[in-house]
């Protein structure tokens, strides 16, 4: 069923990646000059706008990740293990860029690049599991067995998940709270337009990357078998009497 | 790959006039001037940004009321600022700051009317220029890895079917 629904959304790969330029030049022309400044944070409230879309598309990418990895050890469907790969080396470089863009706002904000804060912390684990997952993937030769191996690891590192989403409220944190939650939202319209945009464009650009990445790798695999048809063909006929 | 490259310029052409844009509205809105350069400059009746740090032991005046003296310095620079505006919220001795104002160039004295907050857009800029190129980058690279790909499955013939090595033999 999964495979089949990739394949039917592969179809529509170039629309995604259309609305998700659309959308992400909107969000970089409200958020960098449509949009005022900050009452408390000044010109630095702009960072939010690319920060917090690459936080949320991250977390997004490691729950199609932790998913993708249950429905793979159930029916052990290649595709999948194809999408869970492209969700994972995907959610690597959203995670990277949200931890670096948040460092940089942190800097002229609470004048440090970096404090042991329960939400940096876990989302820097998230990142250390990402890491495992691919080096797992690349270190075990049965491509198989290393993509149950990996699968394992991204199921096991799925409770980083709700670790990072409570985070702010189980400790005392220097982080902002939640800004969307039962209690409402906690954003005024001026910050919430871009904000908006630019959540929607990155979601987006992660769906058209994880197509684009699952078709490399699909293709690559395909080429990959074919090549060592021809080889076994090649060294079966000269072998042969 | 022509369509690709047509794609890629359109996109990187939209992205360099977003950033002309902002670049101009940061010089115009947000970016500040040097105490020296304003002390060397012919003076205009236009307003200016400056930016610098309230010189110890020399702020007076009633910053409640909105009127203050002080001397800002930047560097080796030191400038006179009569400030008379709206209230001055947290100024006080050693903080770096932003005024809006023209200098009297009869007094070498800044006169101030406003304050604004210290952009920090350096950050800005470098948080999205990161975001940006990464993303374009990882995105490029991707594309032009699926067009190699297919190549080599056509030059291949991928899509022919293969003879059976075990029925050749029999």
């Amino acid at each position: 069923m999964l495979n089949r629904f990739i394949r039917y959304i592969q179809r529509y790969k170039g629309w995604f990646g259309g609305a998700a330029v659309i959308c992400l030049f909107l969000g970089l022309y409200t958020g960098l000059l449509a949009s005022p400044a900050d009452y408390y944070q000044g010109e630095l409230v702009r960072i939010m706008y690319v920060h917090v879309p690459l936080a949320h598309t991250s977390t997004l990418a490691y729950s199609v990740l932790f998913f993708g990895s249950i429905w793979y050890l159930w029916k052990r469907d290649p595709l999948v293990d194809n999408m869970c790969q492209a969700s994972a080396g995907i959610c690597a470089l959203f995670t990277a860029l949200a931890l670096i863009t948040g460092s940089i706002w942190a800097k002229p904000t609470w004048n440090t690049w970096w404090t042991w804060d329960p939400r940096l912390v876990s989302f820097s684990v998230l990142l250390l599991i990402l890491g495992g997952y691919l080096m797992l993937r690349k270190l075990v030769d049965d491509p198989e067995r290393g993509g149950r191996y990996a699968a394992i690891l991204a199921i096991v590192g799925g409770i980083d998940l709700p670790i990072i989403k409570f985070s702010v409220e189980w400790w005392r944190t220097l982080h902002q709270p939640m800004s969307f939650s039962t209690r409402g939202v906690a954003i005024s319209d001026d910050i919430l337009v871009p904000l908006t945009l630019m959540s929607i464009g990155a979601w987006l650009l992660f769906a058209y990357m994880v197509m684009v990445r699952t078709q490399i790798l699909y293709l690559s695999n395909l080429l990959q078998a074919k090549k060592g048809r021809l080889f076994s063909q090649t060294h079966f006929s000269q072998t042969s009497p | 790959m022509t369509g690709l490259y047509t794609r890629w310029a359109i996109i990187v052409g939209g992205l360099l006039l977003l950033a002309m844009m902002t670049n101009q509205q940061y010089q115009r809105d947000l970016s500040t001037l040097s105490l020296a350069t304003v002390l060397n400059s012919p003076g205009t009746s236009e307003p200016v940004r400056i930016q610098g740090m309230v010189k110890s032991g020399t702020l007076s005046g009633d910053v409640e009321q909105g009127q203050a003296t002080f001397e800002l310095i930047d560097g080796p620079t030191t400038l006179p600022v009569e400030y008379a505006g709206p209230p001055l919220e947290n100024i006080r001795e050693l903080k770096t700051m932003v005024l809006i104002g023209q200098l009297d160039k009869a007094t070498k004295t800044f006169k101030a009317q406003d304050t604004a907050l210290i952009n920090n857009f350096e950050f800005v800029a470098a948080a999205y220029l990161l975001t940006v190129i990464s993303l374009c980058w990882v995105l490029f690279a991707m594309s032009q890895r699926v067009m190699v790909l297919f190549k080599e499955i056509k030059d291949e013939k991928l899509y022919e079917p293969e003879s059976d090595p075990l029925a050749k033999q029999e």
